[in-house]
């Protein structure tokens, strides 16, 4: 039982990070219609500038977070005004290629400036467990559990109550009904795309803060957050936040059992759980868990 | 049209005499070589005055923190070779390096492309790198050096490897626990290994271990190179009850295993293989547990350690070509293939011939080569005959020492 | 009697007509002579390398633009059939050492097989969730190469020793009129033959009814099918074909390299043949093999010359801050932004303005 528990709260631990990111996936969906593939990109970004705030430039760990996640935005709405602006109209397809190009340049760079070597960030957690009735949480995984659970809230309080998020959300439901109500669909694209490079860089640092370290692979995690997405649902964020937490859960526990259960599957079959669940609810249920139904007009 | 069909015919014409005429086959061949003893002749990779040698290793990737101080042993030891005059007093050494991201299928792109410039290869690091241009070494007859210790390479003719092999390290780690490190056959002995030919080599020294000593191995638990998350296998380690686990992984890779199981506070008797440490390690937040619980199985000595005259030596050496080099147990490996390479080279300048087929033979009539303490002797020659050192030292993890190894 | 002028067309099969004009004739009998002469001028073997792996992209890309371009499914998953077709080559040519024509054909069955299992998705999904099943293809293919060890050797990767013979003639080894060809030549032209003749059945897809087909089905499915198009049938058709396509790119890619390992067929591999096809041209078949030529080339030219660029490292404790694969990266990322924003059409696109410009010369404005 305890073995169950513990690879629980593992696989909680792990889907909170598919959360965040699956979450940057759907707000950026939601309001222009693309998948941005760049988001591992960004998660990378973010993780190395939260090192070089953290470590080189000793700022305190919550502030580092903070400005990572700012710096990114920046960086996201960056790329969003200077590239995509001109792909307006384009097919959806060019311009998810647009976004593998710019995961294309984002590596490099973070490696010609931080190198391949397992850097170390500096932070308050480290591998410190914490023992709660026979079972060990690693005080890393809590503060991410925590730190998602606070952002998701915020997220949707400022969707259902700001005067922004409803700006958003009518943008994303009809575009030009919102131009004629004056609201600036430009603004909206910037926004959209910053607040989900911030939720990557998030995901990306407090994944750092753990006891991988940090390299130039962990920008990879952000691939098993398309499942996550799908899942959920490609234009709901709660669906999102669910499918990140199921897709987390089914890795964890497939994980733990894989010795007993799992060997005739191969080594390590945890790795495409999430996209075998992914076949599965797209051959089931095409628009996720809590997706809207697509409807086309010829 | 005629008209037409003229002028294309003349055109057609003046093409097939341009082509009779053009000519040009055939092979870019590597012939000669030959010349007399102490001066060979032109060859592949040898042009009279500077012998060329391949460098095949991951200088960037996760892997690199091998790759680089080792390679940069290779080019400490040449520059000074080179500059008491290089290889019989005569011939100055370059090194054309690839990088291959520990890749076989990319080593051996690498591979085809440099091999005609070369006459040797003084490094291919990777077990799996090796094994996959070893096919073709030996249908281009070429010598190479493997910077991997699988004892594979022992009676290859043509590989010219170096340094006690990973089986018998593996061999050594479990003779260590069961006498002086406090285990017994009935403890749970598991290994963790990589899951490629790398870890197999290890894997087979501890099943060898395992029935010459009597026991059985309790648990093997297989990872990628380059996986993120390793609390699965953790689990199931410590689910197992192991008390000793044999690992067999790059340094990223040990950093996370032994973070991951610092975190889910599981401590058995750690033997790591010599690739799973990088001197980043011994300065990391795993590095108190490391002391703990992790011993790292390699040869040779601790880096500055004067009682051994080589160390001395490579240490001044060091400090005068590649003064930003830091103590590193890779580069002092690196170092002595250089020198393994060199003794092939002399033998073959002395017999007049640096072809592929010299350097072949140069290899199989070279005796001892001695390494000044630094790693085992070796005894060469052909494949079946070879002696390779059998020796290891183990280390402990000290942050004040330089590279962060203390000798047990 | 007056000639009409060259640009009219009179008859359909006239406009059909692969190379009809001179110009046409002219170019083919250029290409055919370079095909033929190119290795025995070119002998160095780094270029002939880079040229044959040039061209085993160009067959891959032909495929990915049978599908992509030509029928609008959008697909990640190619690198999962190249990767099938070299195991099934390492099998049929290697372990039971089979000709050349029988290892092929043996790849492309395989291939087939496999598109047509994967095909039924693009019934059901469209757009963005094709695309990330395909993504979704390529993690479950790595996982089967890296746990089928008896096939494709786990993750240390197998050796691949089928041999390029066609009864006597050995394309490694070849002889004739008394010189002896290297490897690197004999393979060139195998390889440049192959590309000339898959283009050749590409080409001849496209431009009779199966290709206006595949267009309909491209450009508005539902309508397609209103018209009497069964989209069904050709989607999975456009799938096995390209898969098919692949998988004998894959086989070449084996038996040239002799070595082949299941890091190779990654999202990496699937993403270059999208570039490759977009910067090449979307939807023809001449821009896969430019784009094959252009986005293959470079990163060999950047190799060979990376000594001279400035910044970046090729050597330990050499200055530059780069590595080689790093540039060639981040060059790639940079093409696909710029062709995507610049000249979505691609380089046929850019081929096709400079043709139809001379084609009314000297009035061309």
């Amino acid at each position: 039982m305890n073995a169950f528990l513990q690879n629980c709260f593992a696989g909680l631990a792990l889907g909170s990070t598919y959360a965040l990111v699956a979450l940057g996936f759907v707000v950026i969906y939601k309001s222009t219609g693309v998948i941005n593939f760049a988001q591992g990109g960004l998660l990378a970004l973010g993780a190395y500038l939260g090192y070089t705030f953290s470590n080189n430039l000793a700022v305190a760990f919550g502030v580092a977070i903070l400005l990572a996640c700012l710096t990114a935005a920046v960086v996201g709405a960056g790329f969003e005004r200077i590239v995509l602006r001109r792909m307006v109209g384009q097919p959806p397809f060019a311009v998810i290629m647009i976004t593998i190009g710019l995961l294309f340049i984002i590596e490099p760079i973070v490696t010609a400036i931080w190198g391949f070597e397992n850097l170390q960030v500096t932070n308050p957690w480290n591998i410190r467990t914490v023992e709660l009735g026979g079972l060990v949480f690693g005080v890393r995984d809590l503060w991410t559990i925590g730190i998602t659970a606070a952002v998701v809230v915020a997220f949707f309080l400022f969707f259902r109550y700001s005067g922004f998020g409803l700006a958003m959300r009518a943008t994303a439901f009809d575009p030009e009904a919102a131009l004629a109500q004056g609201i600036s669909a430009k603004k909206v694209y910037a926004v959209s795309w910053a607040i989900a490079a911030a939720l990557a860089a998030l995901a990306g640092v407090t994944l750092a803060a753990g006891p991988g370290g940090l390299s130039p692979s962990i920008g990879f995690i952000a691939l098993a957050a398309f499942p996550a997405m799908i899942l959920g649902g490609m234009d709901s964020p709660a669906g999102a936040v669910l499918g990140g937490v199921v897709i987390g859960l089914a890795e964890a526990l497939t994980r733990g059992y894989q010795d007993q259960l799992f060997s005739w599957a191969g080594d390590n079959v945890s790795i495409i759980v999430p996209y075998l669940l992914m076949i599965v609810i797209l051959l089931i249920r095409p628009y996720g868990l809590l997706g809207t139904r697509d409807v086309r007009r010829i | 049209m005629p008209h037409n069909r003229l002028s294309l015919a003349a055109v057609f014409a003046a093409i097939v005499l341009t082509v009779s005429a053009c000519g040009g086959a055939g092979n870019s061949g590597g012939g000669g070589g030959s010349g007399n003893a102490g001066t060979p002749g032109s060859t592949t990779g040898f042009d009279g005055t500077t012998i060329k040698l391949g460098v095949l290793s991951p200088l960037s990737g996760a892997v690199a923190v091998i790759g680089q101080p080792l390679t940069a042993g290779n080019k400490v030891w040449f520059d000074h070779l080179n500059s008491t005059g290089g290889v019989a007093g005569k011939y100055k050494v370059e090194l054309v390096q690839e990088d291959t991201q520990y890749k076989p299928d990319v080593t051996v792109q690498q591979y085809n492309k440099v091999k005609g410039s070369v006459v040797a290869f003084t490094q291919i690091l990777g077990t799996a790198p090796t094994l996959a241009v070893l096919p073709q070494l030996r249908a281009d007859k070429i010598l190479a050096a493997p910077a991997s210790l699988d004892a594979l390479w022992v009676r290859e003719d043509n590989l010219l490897p170096i340094g006690g092999p990973y089986q018998v390290q593996a061999i050594n780690a479990v003779d260590h626990y069961l006498t002086d490190g406090g285990g017994s056959k009935d403890n749970k002995i598991c290994t963790m290994i990589q899951d490629d030919v790398y870890g197999e080599a290890g894997q087979s020294g501890i099943d060898f271990a395992a029935k010459s000593y009597g026991f059985t191995v309790a648990n093997t638990q297989k990872f990628k190179q380059g996986t993120e998350n390793y609390a699965g296998q953790i689990q199931a380690l410590a689910g197992a009850g192991c008390q000793m686990v044999f690992l067999v992984a790059t340094p990223s890779d040990a950093g996370k295993i032994f973070g991951t199981a610092a975190q889910g506070r599981y401590a058995p008797k750690w033997y790591a293989q010599s690739p799973s440490y990088a001197g980043a390690l011994a300065k990391s937040a795993v590095a108190p547990y490391m002391q703990a619980s992790v011993l790292i199985i390699s040869e040779g000595t601790e880096w500055g350690d004067s009682a051994v005259p080589g160390m001395t030596d490579m240490v001044a050496r060091a400090t005068k070509f590649a003064p930003s080099q830091q103590p590193d147990y890779y580069f002092s490996f690196g170092y002595n293939q250089g020198r393994a390479m060199t003794a092939v080279l002399e033998k073959a300048v002395s017999m007049g011939d640096l072809s592929r087929d010299g350097i072949l033979n140069a290899s199989k009539q070279l005796g001892t080569v001695t390494f000044d303490g630094l790693t085992g002797d070796y005894t060469y020659g052909a494949g079946a005959d070879r002696k390779p050192p059998r020796s290891s030292t183990l280390f402990a993890i000290d942050p004040a020492k330089p590279f962060g190894l203390k000798t047990v | 009697m007056a000639k009409p002028h060259r640009n009219l067309t009179r008859a359909y099969a006239q406009d059909l007509r692969l190379f009809g004009s001179p110009l046409a004739k002219a170019g083919l009998a250029a290409m055919i002579l370079v095909l033929l002469m190119l290795p025995m001028v070119v002998q160095d073997d780094f270029w002939l390398s880079v040229l044959i792996y040039v061209g085993i992209t160009a067959v891959g890309a032909i495929g990915l633009n049978l599908l992509t371009g030509y029928c609008g499914q959008i697909s990640l998953g190619h690198a999962f059939f190249i990767g099938a077709g070299a195991y099934c080559t390492a099998i049929v040519g290697g372990d039971l050492g089979l000709p050349l024509p029988l290892w092929l054909l043996a790849a492309a069955a395989v291939g087939a097989v496999l598109g047509g299992l994967i095909g039924p998705f693009a019934l059901r999904l469209r757009g963005n969730y094709l695309a990330i099943v395909t993504l979704g293809l390529i993690f479950v293919g790595e996982h089967l190469w890296r746990n089928l060890k008896s096939v494709t050797g786990g993750n240390s990767g197998t050796s691949v020793n089928a041999a390029a013979t066609i009864g006597p003639f050995d394309f490694g080894k070849v002889e004739l009129a008394g010189e002896v060809y290297s490897r690197n030549q004999g393979y060139f032209w195998l390889v440049w033959a192959l590309v000339a003749l898959i283009a050749l059945l590409a080409k001849n897809l496209v431009r009779t009814r199966p290709g206006r087909a595949l267009q309909a089905v491209r450009d508005r499915d539902q309508a397609a099918e209103v018209i009497g198009v069964r989209a069904g049938r050709y989607k999975i058709g456009a799938f096995m074909v390209s898969s098919a396509i692949a998988s004998v790119a894959g086989a070449l890619f084996g038996s040239y390299q002799q070595f082949v390992s299941p890091d190779e067929w990654n999202l990496l591999l699937s993403i270059q043949y999208i570039a490759i096809v977009i910067v090449g041209g979307l939807g023809t078949i001449f821009g896969s093999i430019l784009g094959a030529i252009f986005v293959g080339a470079l990163p060999a030219l950047i190799d060979r010359y990376s000594d001279a660029i400035p910044g970046v490292q090729t050597s330990v404790g050499g200055e530059g801050f780069i590595s080689v694969f790093a540039l060639n990266q981040a060059i790639f990322g940079v093409l696909i932004v710029l062709f995507l924003v610049l000249e979505p059409r691609g380089l046929a696109g850019i081929w096709l303005r400079v043709k139809t410009y001379f084609k009314a010369w000297p009035f061309s404005y």
